[in-house]
This record gives structure tokens, sequence and C-alpha cells, in this order.
């Protein structure tokens, strides 16, 4: 069984019909990318796993118990954790008070010592308010959030976007230890490269359906397909 | 025959009017308590154009009322003006300018904070009233002894007394206010009104000047309310100081809900329900002090249940009846398109059309280069969205910009038509700046955008749609053209046919928005934009969602616009971009990074550096 | 030029007012902030606070006794309200929000005019708070004095709550982005719920405080309110400590403008938002983006 099943959903957002019988699943202690274009439903399907959209029809499961439909809370209360797209620190809260908010519910949390060894810099900054961080910062925080709640599965949508190179690295270095370790992640990233450096599998996504399953190095043997579906000219 | 039906209403109301002290005194409505009603009823005729027809909901109708009022009651009781007529005059205009003022800050912002703010000038009036001003209004007392209009001259000057002689006056300034309301409903400016409640943004990104026209709506609410107070010191010969308190303001919303909103008859209706509980309660025992109580309860099972009033009820009812099939086919069609994936011209051969639009040329237009970007940036803190990025767009062709993620195409895009503005750099068409001249400007200048996500007006039909985008730079951006109907302007509905025509949605014209499959919106998207009869058209992403039919179509639709006119596309699909573009800008990381014909740029080492880098290079850039 | 005893005491009416209006404000910001509804039945609600204090005060002899139940009281229909109307409001527009909590206000003012008669009713100074206190530059009612200081008290403890628990982080938090909160866990609908409440116990406080020094008649919160529009519009939407400031400011403007000519009192405290708003529409503390 499957640590987590995302089993032919579709998902609308506003007027669009956005995932069409998407299916992946993640094996436990996986690291698994999801790329594709811009609109191709990527950040769709996280949003979908984590609660935040309702698939209009589908399943999603995760131990085989199907989670479509509760709210992100409750997903969220399993283990699942979205770090989102635009970070979402909260500006008002410090470092340390965004820690505590997400350590809040979590059974199993980290201390904040645990934190700060994989993210020294954030203890540098634990009494600034979330707002005066830089990008980096920020997202080294919301990566902290999910980590701190000790998540059985994290969903890392586009970790690197935005970022100076030697920060992408940084984090990446962070990113390879976590799948060494056998933390199970998704990764959405349009950098393509960083993204397959610490993944195992890789699901190719245009226009909301899965048009290529496979590990990274077969997507480096199919440049016909990385070309149609990461948009690359030649 | 159809010219005959459009009229219906206003004979239905003119009925209701005429019957109405007949039919409604043995239901306890006595004369007097109907012309009440009637006062209330043309305040709501201007309220129900601000908050039914455009979205506003005021809490601040009060001060408008009270300040027609009292102007009227002093001008006639301190004996400055003798005719009530001209007294009535000078508090409806007095009102109207006070409308001006409280509107001018108003509309600045929208949602809640427009409702406090009109709540607060509404407190405001009502104590300038009660004190400042107490020498003039009379304070807590208000003004008695205000005099009832008179008809005619000298000795033969027929006063016009209580009863049903103050009825039929009231009957028949309320038929005229509703007459001149429903013209301004069915007018361009009431179309555009309806717009700006669907979709405020993109009629300023067509043209309209939106603000103006929240105020133009306002102002009229505020001149429907002056005249309902002037005449109600006249009516029962008294001005009270309570005609300024933020109740009446409460019960002016209350009744236009309880009626129904955006039917222009609902505050009315409302009107009679609240005052005949009131009245014929109170007569209860054990009653007399629960009306309002029931009233209250029943008003929050409205707003919960029943949005549409009672009236809103009728005419959703009537209207269900009358088009229910249609709309059932209409839904149907959407429903084959979408489970097939394909789109109606798919399989048909694809025809070349012509794009002939009027308002072809611009004045300026003579020069090679329609539009050029001068070492535009912009900044959001320390982020370099977009970092001093030129080039120039040459008339008549299709441009196109490209790059991964996150190089600022979007961001770029926005400051070509001036929807957000750089923070440092320029853009010009035909030569001339158009930075700072803010979207509805640069659309009537002649730049056009369709959207990466729609912007359409969801419950208006497709023609509506497309009408609300015709008539924006052949009317300008503000013009008070209150009294002809909206579908009366021959250039802009031959417009509308054509672009139909090319959207291929000649069938789907009557059918809300809404209703429509994806690829329909997205061309109804394309085709607003187009509807302007733009000089440079600004296409964001238009293929995206689309099936390879669908985009196929689209790419030939492009090519067509651009034999017209000039067009600038961001897209993903870069086996459609370098089908289409005769020149291609790449971004990277905020910075120009390739400009160049489609050849140049494909052979271009850097180009695929960027795109094709994190895919050979294994270690993480 | 009024003189400096009427100068000074009319700033300690200010104070007095401003505190008042700091905490019915806060109520209403955090309610706001949080859940997005600008709450209209919060002059309604301030009615039902005095009159709790009026009838708490029938069945006990004890001011203290007669807040503390009437707090619980205020509790339970916050709580009441919640549950039954306002939660299936989230996802409505905002003129929704305000038509449903406008009904509200109808119905709870009827209720106390049904139960009360529409007369004013008159509560008394507690036992402890009569007289006048002499301050050496000037002599000033003791209950007033008390009651600024109480007010500061509770608005201290809301504060704390705020910024110094799990809950009022949550709250914090809840104001920026309620969906992120949900992300990590935390039932943001539950959260809701305690700060509607909690809304409606200080707005239902500055009720129960205030009584004795007014007249309590029904309608008596409908200036309350539109008062507190004008603090959280001048502190900014959803921002406790421009709750704060923005009412002890509207305070202070009222009292001192009626030290020179009282009929501009009210009169100058509008006119002072409508400045505002064309110079720094987001408020004091405010940051532009929400509502």
């Amino acid at each position: 069984m499957s640590l987590l099943e995302v089993d032919r959903i579709n998902t609308l957002y506003g007027d669009s019909h956005v995932l069409f019988d998407l299916s992946i699943r993640v094996e436990q202690g996986e690291v698994v990318a999801l790329l594709g274009r811009n609109g191709a439903g990527k950040t769709t399907t996280l949003r979908s796993i984590m609660g935040v959209l309702s698939p209009r029809d589908g399943a999603i499961r995760l131990d085989g118990k199907p989670i479509g439909g509760l709210p992100p809370s409750a997903i969220a209360a399993k283990g699942v954790q979205l770090v989102p797209e635009e970070r979402a620190i909260f500006g008002g809260l410090t470092v340390e008070e965004n820690l505590r908010i997400a350590a809040l519910t979590a059974p199993k949390a980290w201390t904040f010592d645990r934190i700060y060894e994989v993210f020294p810099r954030l203890k540098e900054r634990r009494k600034s308010a979330g707002r005066s961080l830089s990008g980096g910062e920020q997202q080294m925080l919301a990566i902290a959030r999910a980590l701190i709640r000790d998540a059985r599965i994290i969903l890392l949508d586009e970790p690197f976007e935005g970022l100076a190179p030697l920060i992408v690295r940084d984090l990446v270095a962070v990113a390879r230890d976590l799948a060494a370790e056998g933390r199970t992640m998704i990764v959405v990233e349009q950098n393509v490269a960083a993204a397959l450096s610490f993944a195992n599998r890789v699901y190719g996504l245009n226009n909301g359906h899965v048009v290529f399953e496979g590990t990274p190095a077969d997507l480096t043997a199919n440049p016909g397909m990385a070309r149609d579906f990461l948009g690359v000219a030649s | 025959m159809k010219r005959a039906i459009r009229y219906v209403p206003e004979g239905l109301v003119l009925l209701t009017l005429v019957l109405a002290p007949l039919a409604l005194n043995p239901l306890g409505f006595s004369t007097d308590l109907l012309t009440r009603v009637l006062n209330w009823g043309l305040i709501g005729l201007g309220f129900d154009i601000l908050f039914g027809l455009t979205g506003l909901l005021s809490f601040g109708q009060a001060a408008f009322y009270g300040v027609g009022g009292f102007v009227t009651a002093y001008l006639l009781v301190s004996g400055a003006v003798g005719s009530v007529w001209l007294a009535l005059l000078a508090g409806t205009t007095s009102a109207g300018v006070f409308g001006l003022v409280v509107g001018w800050f108003a509309v600045r912002r929208i949602g809640i904070y427009f409702t406090m703010i009109t709540l607060a000038f509404g407190q405001m009036a009502y104590f300038i009233e009660n004190s400042p001003l107490s020498d003039y209004t009379g304070g807590e007392n208000g003004i008695p002894g205000v005099p009832a209009p008179t008809l005619g001259f000298g000795a033969d000057a027929f006063r016009i007394s209580a009863g049903l002689p103050m009825y039929v006056l009231f009957a028949v300034i309320f038929f005229l206010g509703y007459v001149l309301a429903r013209r301004i409903v069915r007018s361009p400016v009431g179309a555009i009104l309806l717009a700006i409640k669907e979709n405020t943004g993109r009629v300023a990104m067509l043209g309209h000047d939106v603000r103006a026209y929240k105020l133009t709506a306002f102002v009229i609410a505020a001149l429907y309310a002056g005249l309902a107070g002037g005449l109600l010191g006249s009516f029962q010969s008294y001005m009270p100081p309570d005609a300024f308190s933020l109740e009446t303001s409460g019960q002016l919303v209350v009744q236009t809900i309880v009626g129904g909103a955006g039917t222009l008859i609902g505050p009315l209706v409302g009107a009679a329900v609240w005052l005949w509980l009131r009245d014929n309660l109170q007569l209860i025992p054990g009653l007399a002090m629960l009306w309002k109580l029931v009233l209250g309860i029943a008003f929050i099972v409205l707003v919960i249940g029943l949005r549409r009033g009672v009236c809103g009820e009728i005419v959703h009812w009537w209207s269900e009846r009358r088009n229910q099939a249609a709309l059932r086919a209409a839904e149907a069609r959407t429903e084959a398109i979408e489970a097939h994936n394909i789109d109606a011209v798919a399989g048909e051969e694809l025809r070349r059309r012509d794009v002939a639009l009027s308002l072809a040329e611009p004045a300026t237009g003579d020069g090679e280069v329609a539009l050029e970007a001068r070492s535009l940036a912009r900044y959001y803190g320390g982020l370099r969205a977009v970092d001093g990025v030129s080039f120039k767009v040459r008339r008549g062709s299709i441009h196109a910009v490209i790059g991964p993620n996150g190089a600022g195409k979007s961001t770029l895009f926005k400051m070509l038509l001036d929807e957000i503005s750089p923070s440092s750099g320029e853009v010009l068409l035909f030569g001339e700046r158009l930075t700072g001249v803010g979207v509805s400007r640069a659309a009537q200048r002649g730049v056009a955008k369709s959207n990466q996500l729609n912007q359409l007006f969801p419950n208006l039909s497709v023609r509506d749609n497309l009408r609300i985008a015709a008539l924006a730079r052949g009317r300008g951006p503000l013009r008070f053209d209150l009294l002809r109907p909206a579908d009366s302007l021959p250039d802009v509905e031959a417009q509308i046919a054509v672009i139909l025509d090319q959207l291929d949605l000649v069938e789907r014209a009557d059918t809300p928005a809404h209703v429509l499959a994806y690829g329909e919106k997205r061309r109804l998207e394309i085709g607003m934009a187009l509807a302007t009869s733009p000089n440079v058209l600004l296409l964001d992403e238009p293929l995206a969602g689309m099936s390879p039919a669908e985009r196929a179509a689209t790419c030939a639709f492009i090519r067509d616009i651009a034999r017209a006119r000039t067009v600038v596309i961001v897209e993903h699909d870069l086996d459609a971009i370098f089908g289409l573009a005769e020149r291609i800008t790449v971004l990277y990381e905020g910075r120009l990074l390739a400009d160049g014909t489609a050849d140049e740029v494909r052979r271009d080492p850097a180009v695929q550096e960027a795109y094709l880098g994190g895919l050979h290079a294994h270690e993480p850039a | 030029m009024p003189s400096w005893p009427v100068l000074i005491s009319q700033a300690f009416n200010g104070l007095a007012l401003g505190s008042l209006l700091a905490l019915v404000s806060s109520g209403l910001t955090i309610i706001l902030g949080t859940l997005g509804v600008l709450n209209f039945a919060h002059g309604a609600l301030f009615a039902v606070g005095a009159y709790t204090a009026f009838v708490m005060l029938q069945y006990t002899s004890s001011f203290v006794l007669a807040i503390v139940v009437g707090c619980g009281f205020m509790l339970v229909l916050g709580f009441v309200l919640e549950r039954v109307i306002i939660r299936y409001f989230y996802d409505r527009p905002h003129e929704d929000q305000i038509l449903v909590t406008y009904g509200i206000g109808i119905v709870l003012v009827e209720c106390i005019r049904a139960g009360f008669g529409g007369n004013a009713q008159r509560v008394p100074v507690p036992s402890w708070g009569q007289g006048a206190t002499q301050l050496g530059f000037l002599i000033y009612p003791t209950y007033r004095l008390q009651l600024i200081a109480i007010i500061a008290g509770l608005l201290l403890a809301l504060y704390l709550v705020l910024y110094r628990t799990s809950m009022g982080l949550v709250v914090r938090a809840g104001i920026e982005n309620p969906v992120m909160v949900g992300i990590l866990g935390i039932n943001v609908r539950r959260a809701f719920l305690l700060v509607f409440a909690i809304g409606i116990v200080a707005v239902g406080l500055a009720g129960m405080l205030y009584a004795p020094v007014v007249a309590v008649a029904p309608d008596m919160g409908a200036n309350f309110m539109a008062q507190s529009f004008v603090v959280i519009v001048l502190g900014g939407l959803g921002s406790f400590p421009g709750a704060i400031v923005g009412g002890l400011i509207a305070g202070e403007i009222i009292s001192l403008t009626s030290a020179f000519n009282s009929s501009y009192s009210e009169v100058m405290l509008y006119a002072l938002m409508a400045l505002l708003l064309v110079l720094r529409p987001q408020g004091l503390f405010g940051t532009e983006g929400r509502a």
C-alpha cells in the first residue's frame, strides 16, 4: 500500500477545469517531483492533496484511508504538510512565533534547537518579524514550519522560486539531507536540475493530465518528452 | 410589438398607482400611508440604482434625504422662496451637490470601507443639522409649518391638500421618477454600472472611468433622496430631524432587501410591508411593541435565504419560466463541448476571417513603432521583478515575450498598459508617453489586454459582455447618455455582430457568460479586448488550458487579428510562439536576454542555456 | 479660549470616553480582522451589555458579581450568534455580512424594547465608586477615574491574551492568513468562534461599565457603533493597537472640541476621518490589502 494515493481526481478552479482524472502515488520514504509548464496543474494537485481545494470527484488516500473532502486542518493532523508557493509566513509574528504556531497541534513536535541545527540562520533571526526576513529566510522558515510538525509527507511548492543561486544551493542541500533521512516529499519546481538532484521519481504534467512517469534518468533519456512538457525550445 | 413589451413594467406600475387607493384601502392602507410608501419608494429608486444596480451599499442615504428636506423647508418657512416647486428644486439640487462631495470621498474605497464612510458622513450630517445649524433647522425640533405646493397662480391657485390630492401628486412624481430610472438602467451608463457590480477591474481595463460612473450613481441616488426629503416636509407640513438619523438610512436598506434589490420597484414594496406592519400590528394588543421585531426576524431570514426579496423572486420566477428552456439548452451544449474536450470550431475548416473593425487607426499612428518600452524596471522591496528592459514592437507585427517562470513577463505586461506603474522607465505608444495615464486611459488610447485568468462579466450575456467593451472607445471614458437605450448605437451593434461572428459565438450571443464552456470563455476574453478596437492588443497566455484543436483555432484567429492590429503575446507554448511571432523578446530573471527574429532567438546560445541549462547540467544552479 | 481647569477636566473626559471607545472598537476590529465580518450588530450588543448590568443589579447587590455574570451571558450570546448565523456568512459577500449583522442588531434592540419598554433606565453608580476624588488640580467623579483604570486593565488583559497566549497567536496569525493557519493543523473555525465571542464580551463589558454614567435606552448603542467605525478607520482595519490609539484620539477630539464649542464635537470627529481617508486610507496602524 502506498503512503499517499491520488486516484483519478478532477479539480476545478473557479470556472476552469484544471485537473483531469489525475492519479499519482507516493511511497514511504520517496521524493516525487511534479514537473510541467505553468498552468499544468502542479500547484492545484498539491492544494487538492492538502484539502485547500476540494476535488469534484476521485479519491485521495493516506495509508489507504480516504482524506478527500476533509478540511486542511484535519489533513495536517494526519501528517500531510504543504509549504505553499507564496510561503505564507505570518509577517506580524516573529520567527519563533511562526514556529510555535506550527508546532501547536503537532503530536511529536521538534524542539526549536533541532530546527536551528537545520537552519542556523533562523536562530539568528528568531526575534525578527516574519515580514522583515529576506526571501531565502522566509523559505527556510516555511520549510521549518513543516519540519517542526515532524510531518510524514511534505509538499514543497516551488521552494527555490525567486531565490539567489547560493541560497538555492543551501536549500537543495537541506532537501537532500531530508531525502537521505527518508522523509517523504512531493516537490513542484521549475528549476528542474535542482528538483531532480534529490527526487527519486518524476511525474510530468500537462494540461491537468499526467503525461510522463519515471525516474530522473528516464526523463533525461527522453528529450522529446522533456521538450514537450518543460517547454524547452530546440 | 416587441417595443410595447418593453414598457410592460411601466404600464403595470401606472395601473397599480391608479388602483392602489381604491383596492388597498380595505386592507389597512390608508391614503396617507400610501403617500408615505411612495415617499420611501422615491428615495428607493435612487438607492436601487446605487445598490441594486451598481452594488454599492450605502448606509448614509439619510444625509441626502435630510439635506433635501431641510433646505426645501427652510427656504419656504423663512420666506426666502415663495414657490414650493422652486424650493423643491433648490432642495434637490443641494442634496445632489452634497452627494457629489460625499461621493467624492466614498467612491475612492470599496466594500466595507465604502459602507463605513457613507455611514460616518450620514452621522456627520445628522450632527451638523442638530447643533451648528440648529438656528436654521430648529435642531431637535425640526421645522414646522412647511406649506403644501400649489398649482396655478394667484387667486386661481389650487392648493394640494392632504389626502387624495397629495397622493396623486406623489404618485405622479413617483411615476415620472420610475420612468426616468428605468431609462437610466437601460442606458449605456446603466449597462456600465451593472458591469461595475459584476467585475469592476475589467470595466476600468476596457477604458471606462469607473470612479466617475460610481460617482454618477451616487449623485443620482442623492438627487432622488433629496427630492423625496423635500416632498416629505410639504406632505406632513413639518420637517422632522429624524430624517437625518441612521435609522432612516437603515430602514431604506431593509426595505430594499425585503422588496428586492435591483428591481427599482423593490424598495417601494418593502416600504409598503414595513409601514403596513407598523401601522396595523400596532393596533393588535400584545403585538404593539413587537412589529419591528417581527420585521427584523423576517429580514434576517430574507438575507440568509431568499436574497432576491419579494419583487426579485417574482421577476426571477417569471424569467425562469420564460427562459428556462433556452438556458437548459445552453447548459447542455456546454456539457457536450466539455465532455468531448473539443470545440465547435475544431471540426470545421479554419476559415480566414477579415478582422475589420471601426476605429482602425489612432491619430498619431504613422510611425513604424507601435509600442516601445524604455528601460522599464519594477522593484518589489528588494526583488527586481523587471530590471531595465527595452524593446520595440513594430507596427502590424506579432511580437512575443517569453521566458522561464519568474522571468518577469507578467509584471512587464502589466506595465505595458499601465496596470501597474514602473519603478523607472517608460512606455511609449506611437511615440507618446503612456506610462502614468492609468489603465482606463491607456485603453482609450488604444491598448487592450486579454487576461491569463478570464475577467468576464459572468451574469451578463455574451452580447452584453461585448457591448461593455465596444462602448468604451466610441463613447470615451465618461459620458452622460442617461436617456438613450444601450443598444441604440449602430456602430457599437455592428461591431458586436462582427466580433460574435469571428469568435464563433453567434449562437451563444444570449447565453450568460458563466454558462459557456472553458474554451468559449477564453475566446470571449480575447473578444472583449478586441471589441474595444485596440491598436495594440496584448494577449496574456491566450492558449492556457486549451485543447490542441482549440489551440490551432486560436492561433489562426490571432494571425487574422494581426493583419489589422499589432499583437503582443506572452505564452508558454513555445511551439505556438515560434509558429506565430515575427519577433521575440526573451526575459530571464527580470532582464532582457535576447531580442530578435524568431530564428535569431532560436539559435541564441544564451536562450538555449536559460531553457535547457537545468536539464543537462546535473549540478544545481 | 477656555480656562485650563476646563481643558484638563475635558481631557479627563476624553480619556474616559476614549478608553471606552477603545474597548468597543477592539472587539469590532478583532472580529473584522480575523473573521472578515464587519459587525453591524455591535451597537445593539453594547446596549445588550448595559441592560445586562441593569438586570443583574436587580438580582445581585454586587456590581462586580453583576458584571461577572453579565460577561458569562455575553459569552454565551456570542457563541449562539456565531454558531446559528454568523458562521454561514464567512464565504458570503461583505454586503451580506453587513446586512445580516444589521438585522441581528434590529432584533436585539427590539427584544430589549419588548422586554423593558422604550424609556431610559438608570443604573446606579456602585457603592465603591460614588462621590468625587480630589486630584489636587481638579475634582473628578470617582467612578469615571475607576472606569479609566478598569478599562485600561481590561485592554491590558486583552493584549496579554492576544500577545502572550497560544490562542492569541492563532488569532493574530488568523488576521493575516486564515487559510495558512488551517494548513498548519489548527481548526480555524473554532478559533473564529472564540474570537467572535471575545469581541462580543468586550463590547458587552463596555456597555455594562458605561451603564452607570449614561441613560440606558434600547438604541443607546447606535452612536457608539458609528464612532467605533471611525476609530477602526483611524487605527487601521483589523489592528488591535490601532483600535486603542484610535479610540483615545477619538475620545480626546470629541471632548476637547466641546471645550471650545460643544456643537462641533462630533462633527470634528467625522471631519478628521474624511481627511485621513484622503491622506492615509490604510489608517495609522493598518496596511493596505485586507478588506
